[in-house]
This record gives structure tokens, sequence and C-alpha cells, in this order.
């Protein structure tokens, strides 16, 4: 174990790794069926959100439960400007933008009220979402929905449909993923961290809170524009379903369980989004609410770090089980990172409340 | 003139609802320093309770008392097992927690009796009365009535009993009341079981009109958080005051206003939301809230 960490710490492998995935991932549609395209792309989509979602409640500690409401906009605009014959640049800036500000506004009266404020304001995006989807009709198509067909692949690539949107899906997740991951080991990253711990001290070390917290959350707006331009790539038709109450809360979903905090758990969040319900779906769709409570509760307990930290966890408890080799059971659940103290079971007494005077 | 009465008597019966959210909401943030985002959930699942107890021919009154006590069990034990684990804890976590319990919770309301809607009969008459020349529905005023009843028995429970005492000393200093010998996990836990009644008792009042599917309350909540907002936390007053304006309000503003109407109303509270955070951060009634490092 200890020699692959360390070759996998050396420059050289990780920049052979990285050439090795983008060849993997610029030829496996080639190779691939249409299917196993279709899936990737929306994985792709919802990885975009989710990635969004982890920069202000992963990394920043902002519980947001509006974010679909921004993939939806993102959609909706996207369309909107395809049908009116924009570039289609000029359309992927126009949908970054549009969520971006909204979510601006949002976070500047939504942050004013300290804690949990945020995530009572959010969850009525979706709520007033779908009604004004409903009603702006000639921006939307109200009920019916909107198509906007703009990735079909043009004659000179020689590419089918399937294929050419792949590759557009490709860019922009990966440019997300880039930019989201330079963005949380930089400077900003390290202020989204503290404000997460603590905002007292955050504001000590002369870094707004408030305004950290607008930033983050504008950021994550922006990706759920983004989001939703790849969205109607990959789908070409929205309606007010897409942005309703019961994704925006399976998104928030995805992320915990892809891992909160990690820029590759917004894949796994992303692959969760679109795999789980498929299957559960197939079994029976009066299941799929309750297998996705009881997934995210059951993470919550014995993996609190999510999918993406399922590889530590599992050799921290390999490594307890070769450690007493003669214990006959080894523990079943993988240890929470944060063991929780006996005195916890008798009820809270010190934590952090709304309401101390 | 008797249009405005008819709005107005409508919209208090709405905002009692909302209202009876909003404090179950306060109580348990009083009690654990959590929102409970499952609070619609937990109150659409009590009705359907009912619901399946008027299936086997109790009679509804008495299928209505089963489902209050049911869903005190159901809260207490979703505190013990479910959320006392993270209450120390980060509380964004422990948020997330409790929309993972409103999710499991609408899955089983889901998985039990689908997602079409059923009907539930109302305990009140439908019939209506005049006052002062509008025709105001017995519904409506019974259930504004039932809900303020209930309000008043609650402050009564905290102020005049030793089990309220025992509650209000353990919201206040849980170290303290856990020294002076309470039962500090057991009243956490009669504090979510007071919560989800009074939410049970919204869900049943409030199934006959929207009638039952698993997401019945899921905008009802929203009202509800928008008062929560509105009221400030710590001010069960300010909440029901403020839940009270907002039904009474949007009902005014959809028939009154046609560019907001029916469909947008929701939108109301939101924009009021806006306009006092940007005036009042505290809430109308709260106060403001000093976090020591």
């Amino acid at each position: 174990m200890g020699t692959v960490s360390s070759a996998l710490g050396r420059r050289s492998v990780r920049i052979a790794l990285a050439v090795l995935a983008a060849v993997v991932l610029l030829a496996a549609p080639l190779l691939l069926p249409a299917f196993a395209n279709q899936t990737l792309v929306r994985i792709g989509v919802y990885a975009v959100a989710v990635l969004g979602l982890n920069i202000v409640m992963g990394y920043t500690g902002q519980v947001n439960l509006g974010q679909i409401f921004f993939v939806g906009l993102g959609a909706y605009v996207t369309a909107y400007g395809v049908n009116q014959g924009w570039n289609i640049v000029v359309v992927f800036i126009a949908a970054c933008v549009s969520a971006g500000v909204v979510g601006l506004l949002v976070a500047l009266a939504a942050a004013r009220l300290g804690g949990l404020a945020i995530a009572m304001v959010t969850i009525a995006l979706p709520i007033v979402g779908v009604p004004l989807a409903k009603r702006l009709d000639e921006f939307t198509g109200g009920s019916q929905g909107i198509s906007a067909r703009f990735s079909d692949a043009p004659e000179w690539s020689g590419l089918y449909n399937d294929q050419w949107q792949f590759y557009i899906v490709l860019v922009v997740t990966a440019a997300a993923f880039l930019l989201a991951r330079s963005l949380v080991r930089g400077k900003y990253g390290r202020a989204f961290a503290v404000v997460k711990e603590n905002e007292a001290v955050a504001a000590s070390m002369g870094i707004s809170p408030y305004r950290t917290k607008v930033l983050a959350f504008t950021i994550a707006s922006i990706f759920g524009g983004a989001s939703g331009f790849l969205y109607l790539a990959a789908v070409q038709y929205t309606s007010p379903e897409t942005l309703s109450f019961g994704h925006s809360i399976s998104l928030l979903a995805a992320m915990v369980i892809g891992g909160a905090g990690s820029i590759a758990g917004s894949l796994l969040g992303g692959a969760y989004y679109i795999f789980v319900p498929q299957i559960t779906n197939a079994i029976d769709p009066n299941l799929t609410t309750l297998s996705q409570g009881a997934i995210l509760l059951a993470v919550l307990f014995l993996l609190p770090g999510g999918l993406v930290s399922l590889p530590r966890a599992l050799r921290r408890l390999g490594r307890r089980r070769s450690g007493r080799p003669t214990s006959g059971n080894p523990p079943k659940t993988a240890p929470a990172p944060h063991p929780v103290p006996e005195a916890a079971l008798e009820g809270p007494d010190n934590k952090e409340r709304q309401d101390r005077p | 003139m008797g249009t405005f009465i008819q709005l107005v008597v409508d919209g208090l019966s709405t905002g009692s609802i909302y209202a009876a959210l909003a404090l179950a909401i306060v109580l348990v943030n009083q009690a654990t320093g959590l929102i409970n985002f499952a609070q619609g959930g937990m109150a659409v699942l009590s009705a359907y309770i009912a619901y399946a107890f008027l299936g086997l021919g109790v009679p509804l009154p008495l299928a209505i008392l089963v489902a209050v006590v049911a869903s005190f069990l159901l809260g207490a034990l979703a505190e013990r097992f479910l959320v006392r684990r993270f209450e120390r804890g980060d509380p964004d976590t422990a948020v997330v927690v409790t929309i993972g319990l409103l999710t499991l919770v609408t899955g089983i309301s889901a998985l039990l009796w689908g997602y079409n809607n059923l009907g539930f009969p109302s305990l009140f008459p439908l019939t209506s009365v005049e006052i002062l020349g509008a025709v105001v529905s017995v519904r409506s005023l019974a259930t504004t009535v039932t809900i303020v009843l209930i309000m008043v028995v609650l402050q009564l429970l905290f102020l005049r009993t030793k089990l309220g005492l025992a509650l209000r000393a353990v919201a206040d200093n849980p170290g303290s009341a856990a020294f002076s010998g309470l039962p500090v996990g057991r009243l956490l836990m009669v504090g979510w079981g007071l919560a989800a009644t009074l939410g049970a008792i919204a869900g049943v009042l409030v199934a006959p009109q929207l009638t039952l599917t698993p997401g019945m309350l899921d905008t009802a909540l929203v009202y509800a958080l928008a008062a929560v907002i509105l009221g400030g936390l710590s001010s069960p007053i300010g909440c029901v005051v403020a839940a009270s304006a907002i039904g009474v309000l949007e009902n005014l503003v959809a028939v009154y206003v046609p560019l907001i109407g029916h469909d947008l109303k929701i939108a109301v509270p939101f924009v009021l939301i806006f306009v006092i955070l940007i005036l009042r951060p505290q809430g109308l009634f709260g106060r403001k809230v000093v976090v020591r490092v």
C-alpha cells in the first residue's frame, strides 16, 4: 500500500495518469454504445450541479436547498437563446451570468441572517420557481415546456449526436472541475474553510463571513447555470418539472452521498443521481424516495465523508483487522472520523445555538 | 366587502395551519437548536395514519386521536434514534439529517399509499354562515379556533406545569438542567414528540382541503419557514403573528393583484422576507443573535 501511494505522489506518474484519463475520456464515446454515452452525458450534467452545491455547502458550510432552481434557470435561458438564434457561446455565457446574478441577489438577502437562514430561504426557490416557469409561458412554454436543438452533431464531424453531446459535456464539465479544484485549493478555498469552521475566527482574520458566503453561493449558482446549459445540450428539452422540489432534495442527497467537501465526490454524486433512481424505478417507482432517504441517512451514520471516503474507511478497517489478528470479530461498520463521546447519548449541553441572547 | 371578510377568514384559517407548523419548528429549535425540515413530512405521515384507521372503520375523531398519539411516539423515536447523534455536532450535518428524515418519511407514505390524491373527510361541516353580510365557511372558522385552542393549551403546558418548566429548563441550558437532575435526553424526546403532535393536528385539519399526497405539506412547510424567519426563531408569538399575516396577505394579494394571482402567491412571503432581511435581519420579533467564540 505504501509503495503505491508514494508512486502516486510522484509528479511524472500523476501527469501520466491524467493523460491516460484524458485519452480514455476522449476515446470512450467512439467505442461505447449510444445508451452508455447518454448515461455518461447525464452524469456530467449533474456532476457540475453537484459540484456547485459542494462549493457552497461542502466547502463553505451553507446548506442550499435551491440549487436545482439555477439548473432550471440555466436550461430555460439556454432554450430561449437558442430559439432566438443567438451564438452558442453567447447562450452559454447568458445561462451562467443569469444564474449568477439571481444567485447573487438571493445570497445578498439570505446571508444576512446567520445560521440556517440560507437553507430556509433557498428551500423556497424550487417551490416558487415551478409556478413562475408556468406563468412566464412566453419565454418558457408554460407547463408544456420548451425544446431547443443545438447539440446535434454537425455534418463535418462525422459523429453521431450522442458522441457530439458527449464532447460538449466533457469540455464544459472538465473545465468546471479544473476551475473548482483551483478555487478550493487557493485563497478563496481557505476563506471558505475558515467561514465553515468558525465565522467569528474568520472575521478576526479579516475575512468577511457575509461576503464569503455570498461569493460561494454566487459561484454555486453559476455552476448551476452551466449545468442547466449542459442539461439542454443532453436532453434538448426542459419543463417546470426540471426544477421541482424533489429534484432539489435529490441533488443535495447526491452531494452528501458522493462526498461533501470533495471534488471527486461531486462526480460520484452525479453518478449516484443518475444510477440509483434508474435502478429503484426499475424495481418499483414508489420505492425511489424511500430508498433515497434510507441511503442518505445510512451514509450520514456510517460514512460521513460520503462514498469518496469509502477506500480510506476500508483501508482503516483492514489495518485494524490486521493489527489485531487474534480478535475473532472485526467491526462491521466503518469507524466515524470523529468518534462520538459517551456523554453525547445523554443529550447536548454546549452546542452552538440559534437564539442565545 | 363581503369578499374581503371571506378572504380574511380563509386566510386566517390557512395561516393557522402555517402557524402550527411554524410553532412545531420553533419548539424543536428551542429544544435542540435544529431546524427540522421533516416537520411537514412527518405531519403528512400522521394524516395517512389517520386515513388508514378510517379505512378500518374507526370513527374520524378517534382515528385522529390515534394518529396524534402515534405521531408523538414517532417524533420521540426520531429524536432518539436519528437526530440525537448529530445534535452536538455540526448544525449543517444535523440539517441534512432532517432532510434525510423528510425524504424517508415521504418515501414511506409514498410506498404505503402511493402518489395518487386520496380524499380525507373533514372534521367540521362544510356549510357556511353569514357574518356581517359575508359568507364564511364553518371549516375555516373552526380550523382557526381549534389551532388557537391548542396553542393556548400548549402555552399553559409550558408555563403552568412541571413538565413545561423542565422542558424550558432544557431548552435554556441543557448542561445546567442535567446537573439539577433532569432527564435531558427524555425531555428532548418529549419536545420532539410535542412538535410532531402539533404537526399532526395541522396535517389532519388541512388534509380535507388539500387531499392527501406524500408532498401535501411541502408548500406549507415553506410558508411555515417563511413565518419562522419573519417572526424570529426565538419568538413563538412572533411566528404565529407572522404566519397569520402571511395567510391573510397572500389570500388578498392573490385576488386583488392580478399580476400575482393564485399561482404565484407563494412568492408573497418571500418578497416580504427580502425586504425585511434588508431592514431588520433578526426578524420582526426576534432578538439579535450573538455568537460567542
